[in-house]
């Protein structure tokens, strides 16, 4: 960013940036979410809590925010720095629960307005113990144009420490890192110290509680790993362990310090060097973070697309089946001849006849083709037919949706305890109405069809039955049996029957009538298992993961980039 | 201060059996790291079991720059392990040896170099020389551990420092006022050592940095912080390896610890009981109800229609009145019977064929329909379901792959046995010989009566006389032969049809109850019998847990 350069496209853009960031759901327990929540959280908090405001106001002082592990003496160091207690130091860890900000009185106007960090209560007067909010402490020995800010430290047992820690490292500067002697080499610290090199904020290290025998060590020591994580360029002060350990440092200890604060507030250059630094590197930072998130956003619409694509499968699969049931005909030709006995009225007598009929014909046709005669017990009833179908295949369908989502921790955190692994109580009912409907629609497409020739058909269902009852006669006679006591057995004449209709309706209306009961049977199992398959996806739906999300963003960043 | 012992000395030979029996039971059916860990903790609890029980082995852990080393040092009374101001500073355990019998395959077993590892007999101190204090014999058994810090930037010393943690009897964790709240030692570590109260300690160190009301106050600090992580009953010590306060408290613990030899127990009894307190929620607690009778014989009704038992039921009845109709029909008309072929025999279920080559023999009974084997899926998830209600869903999944694992055998065995079992259509009952013999007498009959009287008509047709007929209550006899021998016969025929009805009705109805049997006999071997071995394993693996728990 070139100084004086005109910023406000490239405040448009982030300020875009951060609308999207902050929209942004990761509400799938995608392999990445967890990180990517964490990244989302970070990013927003930074572009509110520093970027933004930053670039609105590139001239407001320079923020110092003093972090570090617990117990390496931060409260002592921005006390003994403003020259009394504004912050609580002492041995109980962690100490310091809320931020504490020092600044100059004449720079009153930039801090008490909620320019930065806006998310935190400004708060006067004695110490408080609220993480939510940020401590006001002005004081005269803090150079104009300079703010410190003392943070709660980033490895303490406490969560709210930690996480508000990480979001005013977030907001700052400038870094002032204070470790001890004792724990220069902890590695949580030093993650953070990379967290500052990968965003490019500038750091000083403050090397706290040296006992004086070892600072010429430790400092080489220390040095030595500041540069190989890239911070060789890194002020590096040295504070030796002292006795007036409760209080403040001793001046000559904390000069230092003070002199190189002061010399950095009073060279507005310099300063405004500094405060570019961190802002390229957090803008430049951000991209790639981004794309890390858009990528983490990707992966949800992905998520989501398999898990559908995992339920779709299933009961795609149970649509089938019971299409494919249904279309090797027993199912169908039953439930139309039944309808047609409603429609011609020949009513329960005639069925029962026919039935009896039936079985005679049965044994005709079958002593002249050689195949078993079909049981009459066999045949089950059409109702239960298709419930048992429709039932078999939802309960398949929602096992095995079930099981594939069980398998994924975002499916598992959809389904949390529910248990879906069977079909919904009410569907047995729903199947059966729907069957009752079908049937009524089958009926009702007869009749359509044989509206002219219902008498017809009536006539000729009666002549026929009469003439199957004369041949049943005959080939009792021919079976040497003694006749007419054997009428009182029986089977079903079906196929009689449909002969009956294909001759007063023909052979291609029968054949259609089958084909639209089919169809209109597959549109409602279909339905059915809509209802069976909306158990699962209304949970994707209402997680409402976005497709675009991710192209959004980077599309975002690019703007941001192209604007730098 | 002392270590607050468990209050019952548990019999951890048993209850590692347990364990091992239950984690065998729970394979493939609970979480996978829980197994996997169960595991380890067998395998490590019987090896350290077979190693030492007079060595009590006790680790100083802790952040890097607690002073572990100090300690170790100030214990063992030498320089063993280096201490300096460079952090992170023990990069390898180091090893201190009280009373050398037996120990070296111990502290090889806890893999620490032996050129870190001081062997000292009860006289010589560290480096081999005569003690002037005379023989320190107090802390003969004791293996005291030096470890790596566990948070610093070298990632190995962690590494070194979770496998130790593992291994070793009872935990010393040291720390210092200055990083006592560090969430890496209470997240990583001691919230999840809980269980383990029992065999850790904490110390907190470098009190001598602070002022002793700040100590105290430290201290108090860190009784709530191990309170909250469940670490209630571990004894808290504050020490200064500097000065030498409290390092006789800590000795002291030390010696106790050692001389009533319980923590290396305790340590497996704890590790034990945390795996088990992980494995329960894979076993559940509750017994599950079994296989139902209902759902049992609802699944026999689906497979029975399935394998079309009522098809062959229907067939039996049929070809026990064809064959009735062949043995006791009218003679004349029998010939009909040829057109109608035995319905048995076209479903392959009859004859010699089927006896002599049962095992070859499939039948042709008509395939299943669709709307037969839905019911056949839903009865099987209906039996799976009811007999694992309430179970862990790893668990409902085994028992449902356990009713569905011989899924493939059981269309071939319906099949056989459908095929071998008796229909009870292939004795003819003595009756129906008799009365076809007199079917067949009374055919003689009518045609001896009709040739009679033929004869008769061509006598008086030539005008011959008549020749003496005689006659039976006044009606001729060649009348009375041919009458009473067409009439008797047809009679004889429809009566012979209408016993032969009811016999059909009987042996359909054996026929499909031994049918059904055989079907059931399938259906509890290859369906029921693995669902109840998984219920079984099942609980075995409960009853295994519960005696790991208990000892």
């Amino acid at each position: 960013m070139a100084p004086g350069a005109d910023t406000s496209a490239l405040l448009a853009a982030l300020e875009g940036l951060g609308e999207q960031v902050v929209e942004l759901r990761l509400p799938l327990d995608a392999p990445s979410a967890e990180s990517g929540r964490r990244l989302r959280r970070e990013i927003a908090d930074q572009l509110e809590d520093y970027v933004l405001p930053r670039l609105r106001r590139i001239d407001a002082p320079l923020l110092a925010v003093v972090g570090g592990p617990t117990g390496a003496g931060k409260s002592t160091l921005v006390n003994s720095l403003v020259g009394h207690r504004v912050s609580a130091a002492g041995v109980l860890r962690p100490t310091t629960r809320a931020a504490v900000l020092a600044y100059n009185p004449a720079d009153n106007a930039w801090f008490e307005e909620a320019r930065i960090l806006p998310g935190l209560r400004r708060v006067t007067g004695d110490g408080t113990a609220d993480p939510s909010s940020l401590h006001l402490a002005p004081s005269e020995r803090i150079p104009a144009g300079l703010a410190v800010l003392d943070a709660p430290d980033i490895d303490s047992v406490v969560t709210t420490n930690r996480e508000l820690a990480t979001q005013l490292l977030s907001a700052a500067d400038m870094w002032m890192f204070v470790t001890t002697a004792a724990r220069y080499a902890d590695a949580v610290p030093w993650e953070f110290l990379r967290a500052a090199v990968t965003r490019g904020t500038a750091v000083a290290v403050v090397l706290d509680r040296v006992p004086v025998e070892a600072t010429e060590e430790v400092r080489t020591h220390l040095a030595a790993m500041l540069t190989d994580h890239g911070l060789g360029g890194a002020p590096l002060f040295v504070i030796p362990e002292t006795t007036a350990y409760e209080g403040l440092l001793p001046p000559d200890v904390i000069d230092p310090v003070r002199t190189w604060l002061h010399g950095l507030a009073s060279d507005a250059a310099l300063r405004a060097a500094v405060v570019r630094h961190t802002l390229d590197g957090a803008v430049r930072s951000l991209s790639a973070r981004v794309f890390e998130l858009a990528a983490a956003a990707d992966e949800q619409a992905e998520t989501a697309a398999e898990l559908r694509s995992e339920v779709d499968e299933a009961y795609d699969a149970a649509v089938r089946h019971v299409d494919a049931a249904s279309s090797d005909g027993s199912l169908l030709r039953g439930e139309v001849m039944a309808r047609w006995q409603e429609f011609v009225g020949t009513g329960e007598l005639m069925r029962a006849l026919e039935s009896k009929i039936g079985r005679v014909r049965d044994r005709v046709t079958a002593a002249v083709q050689g195949k078993p005669a079909p049981g009459a017990d066999l045949a089950e009833a059409l109702e239960s037919g298709v419930e048992a179908l429709v039932r078999s295949a939802a309960d398949e369908a929602a096992e095995r949706a079930s099981t594939a989502w069980r398998a994924r921790p975002a499916g598992r955190a959809l389904l949390g305890d529910d248990d879906l692994r069977r079909s919904s109580p009410g569907l047995q009912d729903a199947t059966a109405r729907a069957v009752r409907d079908w049937q009524t629609f089958v009926l009702d497409l007869v009749r359509d069809q044989a509206q002219g020739k219902r008498r017809t058909a009536r006539y000729l269902a009666f002549g026929v039955n009469g003439l199957a009852l004369m041949v049943m006669i005959v080939v009792f006679a021919h079976t040497g049996g003694l006749v007419a006591g054997e009428v009182a057995v029986a089977g079903g004449a079906s196929a009689l029957s449909q002969k009956i209709l294909e001759a007063v309706l023909g052979d291609q209306a029968v054949r259609s009538l089958a084909e639209q009961a089919r169809a209109d049977l597959h549109r409602r199992v279909s339905e059915l298992l809509e209802g069976e398959r909306s158990r699962f996806t209304t949970r994707l739906d209402e997680a409402a993961v976005l497709e675009s999300a991710g192209s959004a963003l980077r599309a975002s960043v690019q703007d941001v980039e192209d604007s730098r | 201060m002392r270590l607050r012992g468990r209050h019952r000395r548990a019999d951890l030979p048993g209850m590692l059996a347990a364990l091992d029996e239950a984690v065998e039971a729970l394979d493939g059916r609970a979480d996978k790291a829980a197994l996997k860990r169960a595991r380890e903790v067998s395998a490590r609890a019987g090896e350290r079991l077979r190693l030492s029980g007079e060595h009590t082995v006790v680790a100083l852990a802790g952040s890097t720059g607690s002073g572990k080393s100090s300690l170790f040092n100030a214990l063992s009374g030498a320089d063993l392990s280096p201490v300096g101001v460079r952090r992170p500073t023990t990069s390898k355990a180091y090893a201190s040896v009280w009373g050398t019998e037996g120990a070296a395959p111990l502290v090889q077993w806890l893999g620490v170099p032996r050129r870190q590892t001081a062997w000292r007999h009860g006289s010589t101190d560290a480096f081999g020389n005569e003690r002037l204090s005379g023989p320190d014999t107090e802390l003969d058994g004791l293996v005291l551990l030096d470890l790596p810090d566990h948070d610093s930037t070298v990632v190995e010393h962690q590494h070194e420092v979770d496998r130790l943690v593992e291994l070793v009897d009872l935990l010393v964790w040291v720390v210092d006022p200055q990083k006592y709240a560090d969430q890496v030692l209470h997240e990583r570590y001691l919230r999840k050592l809980s269980g383990h109260a029992s065999v850790t300690v904490v110390v907190l160190n470098q009190v001598d940095t602070v002022n002793p009301f700040a100590a105290a106050e430290c201290a108090e600090d860190l009784r709530r912080l191990l309170d909250e992580d469940g670490l209630r009953r571990a004894p808290l010590l504050t020490t200064s390896a500097r000065t030498g306060s409290g390092l006789d408290a800590l000795r002291s613990l030390l010696v106790d610890a050692v001389s009533r030899r319980r923590a290396r127990n305790d340590r497996l009894v704890a590790d034990l009981e945390d795996v088990v307190e992980r494995l329960v929620p894979c076993v559940g607690l509750d017994e599950p109800p079994g296989v139902g009778s209902k759902e049992r014989s609802r699944l026999v009704d689906a497979l029975s229609s399935a394998a079309g038992v009522p098809v062959i039921g229907q067939a039996v009845a049929e070809s026990w009145r064809l064959r009735a109709a062949g043995s006791l029909g009218w003679p004349p008309a029998r010939w009909v019977r040829r057109f109608r072929p035995d319905p048995l025999r076209r479903l392959h279920l009859k004859g010699k064929d089927r006896r002599e080559v049962r095992h070859m023999v499939r039948s042709s009974v008509p395939e299943p329909t669709p709307t037969q084997r839905a019911q056949v899926d839903t009865a099987l998830r209906e039996v799976c379901d009811r007999a694992s209600d309430g179970l862990p869903e790893a668990w409902q999944r085994s028992v449902r792959r356990a009713a569905e694992g011989r899924s493939g055998d059981v269309k071939d065995q319906l099949d056989q046995a459908v095929v071998s079992t008796d229909l009870g259509v292939d004795r003819t009952p003595w009756w129906w010989k008799a009365a076809g013999a007199f079917q067949w007498l009374l055919v003689v009959a009518a045609v001896v009566g009709a040739g009679w009287l033929a004869a008769l008509a061509f006598g008086s047709y030539l005008r011959l006389p008549d020749p003496p007929t005689p006659d039976a209550y006044g009606v001729p006899l060649p009348s009375v032969l041919l009458v009473v021998g067409v009439v008797l016969g047809l009679l004889l025929a429809w009566f012979g049809r209408m016993v032969a009805r009811a016999g059909a009705v009987v042996r359909r109805r054996r026929a499909e109850s031994r049918l059904r049997a055989a079907i059931e006999q399938v259906v509890t071997s290859l369906i029921l019998e693995p669902v109840e071995e998984e219920l079984e394993r099942h609980r075995r693996a409960r009853e295994a847990l519960d005696r790991a728990r208990t000892g």
